[in-house]
C-alpha cells in the first residue's frame, strides 16, 4: 500500500493531463550480473475497460526472441538487425515461474505460448491464460507473476556485454485488448503480437512502480523519478525504487562505469516570450498552453565519451524545445539518455518511455551529427509511440516516420546539416574538403528514390517485400511523404495538423485514418487523394517536361480571302513583309509549346511555369490525370525554360532532375560538370598508376 | 642531408622532361574520361536541360545521386563496372609501359630527349616492369598482412572491452604502419625499375629483391626520401583544396582559373611521381656502388721469363 501512495504522490500533480491507467505494474527486480539473469516478482493490475468479457489474458514474453535460431524475430531477421550479428553464446529467454490470482488460483499450468500472427510453432514471444471466470467490462483483475529472464549479449536492442546490462522488453507485459470497431479490429480480441525484427511497441498506459536490486557499484538509470535508494552493505546490494505514471512499458539499465549526469531543461530559459507567443498565436491556444515545463535530464555517459556529455544535454534541451513547441509539452518530469559502451551499439538508438538510449564513438567529430540525430529521433519518440502510443506493429508509419519527419525539422533548422565521417588519424577532413552538408531532408529524399515503391506505407511492419523496404518505407519514405503534405497545406496548416494530432490522441491509440481526419478537418481540404496514393497505396510519382518548341511565326503563304478577294501571298512577298515589319522595330510572334509527362502511376494536380527570353513568366495548371499534356503559347520572345512543379512541392517525385527543361541545351553547365567529374577520375588514376 | 639533395636532384631531373609529363598527363586524362564517360553520359546531358543543373552546382543534393542511379537501374552497374574495369586495366598496362620509357631517360639525367629512344625503352621495359608491379603486389600484399595482424592483435586483447579508446589508437598506428610500408615498398619498387633502366637485364625478381634488400640496410634514406614526397603530396593537396575553394565560390567567370588549377594539380602529381624516379637515380649509385673493376693481370717479370726460357 506505501508504495502505491508513493506513485500516487507523484502521479497526482500531472494525473489531470495524464493517461488513464489500465495496464499498471508494481515489479520488484534483482539483477544477477555475473549470470546476466534477472529474477523478478510483478503483480499487474488491468483494467478491463471495453465494453466486452475477456475470456483470456495475453502476455508479451519477447526475451523469447533470443531463445533459438526457431523463433519468429530469428527467422525474419536472420539473426542479424542494424549490422549486429547474434553472439553463438548469447541466448537470452524469459520464464514464467509462477502466476497466480488475487485470489491465490494458480494459473501456470493454463499459460501457453501461442503465435497469433505467422504459427510458428516454435515462438514463444506471446503466452495466453484461459482465465477460470472472464473479466467483466470495467472490472479489473490483479495477477501476481514470478519471472526469470536471461538477457541475451546486446545485438538487437536489449541484452549485456561486459558489466553493461540494457533491459528492455524484460518482463511479461499484458497486449491491449480491443473491442470490435476499435483501431482496425473486426471483432474483439487481444492485440498481442509476436516479437518481430522490425517492431515491438503496442501497449496500454498504465502506471509503473518498479524496485531495482542491483550491485552497489553498478550505476543505474531507468524510465521515471528514483524515489528511494537503499543501500545493503552487507551483501554489497543496492536498491533503487522508480515510479512513472501514464507509460506504456518500463526499460532500464545497469554498469558500473557510467558517469551519470544531471542538468535541468528551464523553460524559461530555454524558450524565449516571442518563441512561446509563436507557438500560442499560431495554434490559437493561450499563452499558458503554448508554455513548456521544466524537465530532469539525465545522461549516462561512457567514461570515454565524457567529452560529449554536453553534446548530449544541448540535443536533449533541443528536442525538448521543439517538440514541445510544437507539439505540446512534454509531460513527464525526466528524461534520462543512454551512452551505450563500445561493442553494444545494438542497444543504442532506442526509445523506451522516459528513457532513451543513444550512440555515439570516441571522438566523434564536432561536425558529425549522429550523435544528436540519434538523441533527437529517439526523444521524438516519447511522442511517437508514447504519448501518441500507435500500434508500431502494423503502422509503423506513425511511429517511425512521423518521427523521422520531426527530428528532420528540428535538425536542419537547429543544426543544418551533417558531415560525414572521412577522419584521418582523427580529424575529420569532411569540412575541410568543402564536402556539402548533408540535411536530413536530403538524406531522406536520396533513401526514398534509392528504393522503389513496392509498399504501403501503412503495411504491417513482417509483411513489407524486405527489410529495406520496411525501413525506407518506415522511415524515410514517410519522412518525405510528410513534406510533400507539409509543402501542398503549407507549413503552419501541417504545424496545426501534427499538433492537433497529438493533441488530440495523447494517451490514446490512434490509426492512420485518425491522422487523415485530424489533417483534413484542420486543413479544410479532402485529402483522400494523398492518402489512397501514397499511404494505403504504394503510387510512384514522376512528372517531366518532355519537349520545349519554339517556333517563329512568319508571314503564311498562300492563298487567302480577304475582303471578299482571293489574294496570293507567294514567298517572296512574305520575306519582304516580314523584313518591312523588322524595319519597322515589331517584334517577331512566336508560337511555343511545352509538353509535360506523367512517368510515374501516381496523379497529383501540377502547376507548370513557363519563363521567356524576355523574362516573362506563365503560370499554368493541370490536372495531370492524362499521361501528357500540350500547353501553348504566342509570344514576342520564345520559351527559356519550363518547370512541373516549380516549387518542390512534391518531393515525392522519384525524378527531380527531369521536372524542368530549357529549351537551349546549356553546354557550360555540362562542360563544367563533365571537367569536375574528369578531374577527380584523373586523381583517382593517379592514385592506382602510384603502386606501379 | 642525403634524402634531400636527392629530392631536389629529382624534382630537377623530372623538370626537363616536360614532354615527357605531358604524354603521361594525356594518357591519364584519357583513361579518365574512358573511366567518367558512362557517368557523365548519364547524368551531365540531363544536368545541360534541367534547371537543377545550377542549382546543384551552387548547393549539390545527395538526393540528385540516388535519382542517377534509380533511373540508370540496376541493369546499368554491370556496363559502368565492366567500362571502369577496362578503363583501370588499360591505365595500369599503359602505366608500366610508359614508366618503362620514362625511367631510363629520367635514370640517365643529362641525355637529351628523344622520342625513339623514349618508344624502344618502353617498348623494351614492358615485359620486366610488368613483372615487377606483380611481385610488388605481394609486397603490398604482405604489408596489408602486416597491419591485418596488429588489428587481430588488437581485438583479441581490447576486443572484448568496453571501450573503443585502445581500438582506436591501436588502428592509428595500424595506418600509420601501413601507410609507412606502402612508402618504403613504393620507393623500393622506384629503385627496382632504376636499377632494371640502368643494368639493362630483365631480371625483374632480382631487381625487386636488391631493392628491397637496399631499403632494409638504408632504412633512413629510405624512409626520408619517401617522407619528403609524402611531405610535397599533402602541401600540393592543401594547396589545392585551399585556392580551388576560393575560386569555386567566385562563381561561373572563375571557371577557367579553376580548371587550370585542377589540372596543374594533376601535372604537379606527375611531376612528383617522375621526380620519385629521378631521385631513387640520384641515390642509386651511391646506396649501391657499383663493384670495383677488376684488376687487370700484372705484367709478368722479365727475367722469370729468361729463368724459364
Amino acid at each position: 500500500m506505501r508504495h502505491w501512495l508513493l506513485l500516487l504522490a507523484v502521479a497526482l500533480p500531472l494525473r489531470a493531463q495524464l493517461a488513464r491507467p489500465v495496464a499498471s505494474y508494481d515489479i520488484r527486480a534483482s539483477l544477477n550480473a555475473a549470470s546476466h539473469t534477472i529474477s523478478g516478482e510483478q503483480t499487474l493490475e488491468w483494467v478491463n475497460d471495453s465494453p466486452d468479457t475477456a475470456p483470456t489474458l495475453q502476455f508479451h514474453l519477447y526475451m523469447n526472441a533470443f531463445r533459438n535460431s526457431r523463433s519468429t524475430f530469428f527467422r525474419e531477421s536472420g539473426g542479424q538487425l542494424r549490422g549486429d550479428r547474434a553472439a553463438e553464446d548469447g541466448w537470452g529467454w524469459i520464464r514464467v515461474d509462477s502466476m497466480k490470482l488475487e485470489d491465490g488460483t494458480d494459473l501456470t499450468p493454463r499459460l501457453q505460448c501461442i503465435s497469433p500472427d505467422d504459427g510458428n510453432p516454435d515462438d514463444c514471444t506471446v503466452a495466453e491464460v484461459a482465465l477460470p471466470a472472464p473479466v467483466r467490462p470495467g472490472a479489473s483483475l490483479r495477477v501476481s507473476m514470478r519471472f526469470t529472464t536471461k538477457l541475451p549479449k546486446v545485438f538487437a536492442r536489449t541484452g549485456y556485454r561486459g558489466d553493461f546490462h540494457l533491459a528492455g522488453q524484460w518482463f511479461p507485459k499484458i497486449g491491449v485488448w480491443e473491442t470490435k470497431g476499435f483501431r482496425y479490429s473486426e471483432k474483439s480480441g487481444w492485440n498481442c503480437h509476436q516479437f518481430h525484427a522490425n517492431s515491438e511497441f503496442y501497449a496500454n498506459y498504465g502506471d509503473y512502480r518498479v524496485e531495482l536490486t542491483v550491485p552497489s557499484r553498478f550505476v543505474v538509470g531507468a524510465t521515471g523519478e528514483m524515489v528511494k535508494r537503499s543501500d545493503d552493505a552487507k551483501r554489497g546490494l543496492s536498491t533503487y525504487v522508480f515510479v512513472q505514471p501514464s507509460v506504456t512499458d518500463f526499460a532500464w539499465t545497469a554498469q558500473p562505469g557510467f558517469l551519470r549526469f544531471e542538468r535541468v531543461f528551464e523553460a524559461a530559459k530555454q524558450t524565449t516570450q516571442e518563441e512561446v507567443a509563436a507557438a500560442a498565436r499560431l495554434h490559437g491556444i493561450s499563452l499558458e498552453e503554448a508554455r513548456l515545463s521544466d524537465v530532469k535530464m539525465i545522461a549516462l555517459i561512457q567514461p570515454e565519451h565524457a567529452e560529449q556529455t554536453e553534446r548530449h544535454f544541448r540535443a536533449l534541451s533541443t528536442a525538448l524545445k521543439y517538440f514541445g513547441l510544437w507539439y505540446g509539452r512534454y509531460p513527464f518530469r525526466t528524461i534520462t539518455v543512454v551512452d551505450p559502451p563500445y561493442g553494444a551499439g545494438g542497444a543504442g538508438g532506442m526509445e523506451y518511455p522516459a528513457f532513451i538510449t543513444a550512440g555515439t564513438s570516441y571522438r566523434l567529430p564536432e561536425d558529425v551529427l549522429m550523435l544528436e540525430i540519434v538523441t533527437v529521433h529517439e526523444f521524438g519518440h516519447q511522442f511517437w509511440m508514447q504519448l501518441v502510443a500507435s500500434n508500431e506493429f502494423e503502422e509503423s508509419w506513425l511511429d517511425e516516420g512521423f518521427n523521422t519527419y520531426s527530428t528532420g525539422k528540428i535538425m536542419d533548422k537547429v543544426y543544418g546539416g551533417t558531415a560525414l565521417p572521412l577522419a584521418v588519424f582523427g580529424k575529420n577532413t569532411w569540412s575541410w574538403l568543402r564536402l556539402p552538408k548533408l540535411t536530413q531532408a536530403s538524406l531522406d529524399r536520396a533513401a526514398h528514390v534509392g528504393y522503389p515503391v513496392r509498399d504501403p506505407l501503412a503495411t504491417r511492419a513482417w509483411e513489407f517485400y524486405d527489410g529495406s523496404s520496411y525501413s525506407v518505407s518506415s522511415y524515410s519514405r514517410t519522412g518525405v511523404a510528410l513534406r510533400t503534405l507539409e509543402a501542398v497545406l503549407g507549413e503552419d496548416t501541417m504545424a496545426r495538423v501534427m499538433r492537433s494530432y497529438q493533441q488530440r490522441w495523447r494517451f490514446r491509440h490512434p490509426h492512420s485514418r485518425d491522422f487523415q481526419q485530424a489533417a483534413e478537418e484542420v486543413s479544410g481540404r479532402n485529402l483522400d487523394w494523398f492518402f489512397s496514393q501514397f499511404v494505403f497505396g504504394s503510387r510512384r510519382l514522376d512528372y517531366a517536361v518532355s519537349e520545349i518548341r519554339n517556333r517563329k511565326l512568319e508571314t503564311p503563304v498562300g492563298v487567302f480571302e480577304k475582303e471578299g478577294k482571293s489574294e496570293t501571298v507567294t514567298a517572296k512577298e512574305a520575306r519582304r513583309r516580314d523584313e518591312e515589319l523588322a524595319r519597322k522595330g515589331e517584334k517577331p510572334q512566336y508560337e511555343s509549346w511545352v509538353k509535360v509527362e506523367r512517368l510515374g502511376d501516381a496523379v497529383v494536380p501540377q502547376e507548370i511555369e513557363v519563363r521567356f527570353r524576355d523574362g516573362h513568366i506563365e503560370r499554368r495548371s493541370w490536372d495531370g490525370t492524362g499521361r501528357w499534356a500540350k500547353f501553348t503559347f504566342t509570344r514576342a520572345a520564345e520559351i527559356e525554360s519550363a518547370a512541373i512543379d516549380p516549387g518542390r512541392k512534391y518531393a515525392l517525385d522519384v525524378n527531380q532532375a527531369n521536372n524542368s527543361r530549357k529549351a537551349a541545351y546549356n553546354a557550360r553547365l555540362s562542360t563544367e560538370w563533365t571537367l569536375r567529374v574528369l578531374f577527380w577520375a584523373q586523381n583517382a588514376m593517379l592514385w592506382l598508376t602510384a603502386l606501379v | 642531408m642525403l634524402p634531400l639533395i636527392a629530392f631536389w636532384s629529382g624534382l630537377g631531373r623530372a623538370w626537363r622532361r616536360k614532354r615527357m609529363l605531358a604524354l603521361y598527363w594525356f594518357f591519364h586524362t584519357l583513361c579518365a574520361l574512358g573511366a567518367a564517360l558512362p557517368l557523365m553520359a548519364a547524368a551531365v546531358p540531363q544536368l545541360g536541360r534541367s534547371r537543377l543543373g545550377d542549382e546543384l552546382m551552387r548547393q549539390f543534393d545527395l538526393a540528385w545521386l540516388a535519382e542517377i542511379f534509380a533511373a540508370a537501374g540496376e541493369a546499368a552497374a554491370p556496363s559502368a563496372i565492366f567500362a571502369a574495369l577496362v578503363a583501370a586495366t588499360t591505365l595500369l598496362l599503359g602505366a608500366v609501359f610508359l614508366a618503362g620509357g620514362a625511367v631510363p631517360l629520367l635514370a640517365r639525367g643529362e641525355e637529351p630527349y628523344s622520342p625513339e629512344e623514349f618508344w624502344r625503352n618502353a617498348g623494351r621495359n614492358f615485359w620486366p616492369y610488368l613483372r615487377l608491379s606483380l611481385y610488388s603486389l605481394f609486397c603490398y600484399a604482405a604489408a596489408f598482412a602486416a597491419a591485418g595482424l596488429l588489428r587481430r592483435g588488437a581485438e583479441a586483447l581490447w576486443g572484448e572491452g568496453l571501450e573503443a579508446k585502445p581500438l582506436v589508437l591501436a588502428g592509428y598506428a595500424r595506418l600509420a604502419l601501413l601507410v609507412v610500408l606502402f612508402g618504403l615498398i613504393s620507393t623500393a619498387m622506384d629503385f627496382a625499375k632504376v636499377r632494371l633502366a640502368l643494368s639493362g637485364t630483365r631480371q625483374s625478381l632480382r631487381a625487386c629483391l636488391g631493392s628491397l634488400w637496399l631499403v632494409w640496410r638504408n632504412p633512413g634514406v629510405a624512409f626520408w626520401l619517401w617522407a619528403c614526397f609524402a611531405a610535397s603530396g599533402a602541401a600540393l593537396a592543401y594547396a589545392y583544396v585551399e585556392l580551388a575553394a576560393r575560386l569555386e565560390t567566385r562563381g561561373a567567370a572563375w571557371l577557367a582559373p579553376l580548371v587550370l588549377w585542377q589540372q596543374a594539380y594533376v601535372l604537379a602529381r606527375i611531376w612528383l611521381r617522375f621526380a620519385a624516379w629521378g631521385a631513387a637515380a640520384e641515390l642509386d649509385p651511391i646506396l649501391r656502388p657499383l663493384p670495383a673493376p677488376e684488376p687487370a693481370p700484372a705484367p709478368a717479370p722479365a727475367e722469370a721469363a729468361d729463368y724459364q726460357i
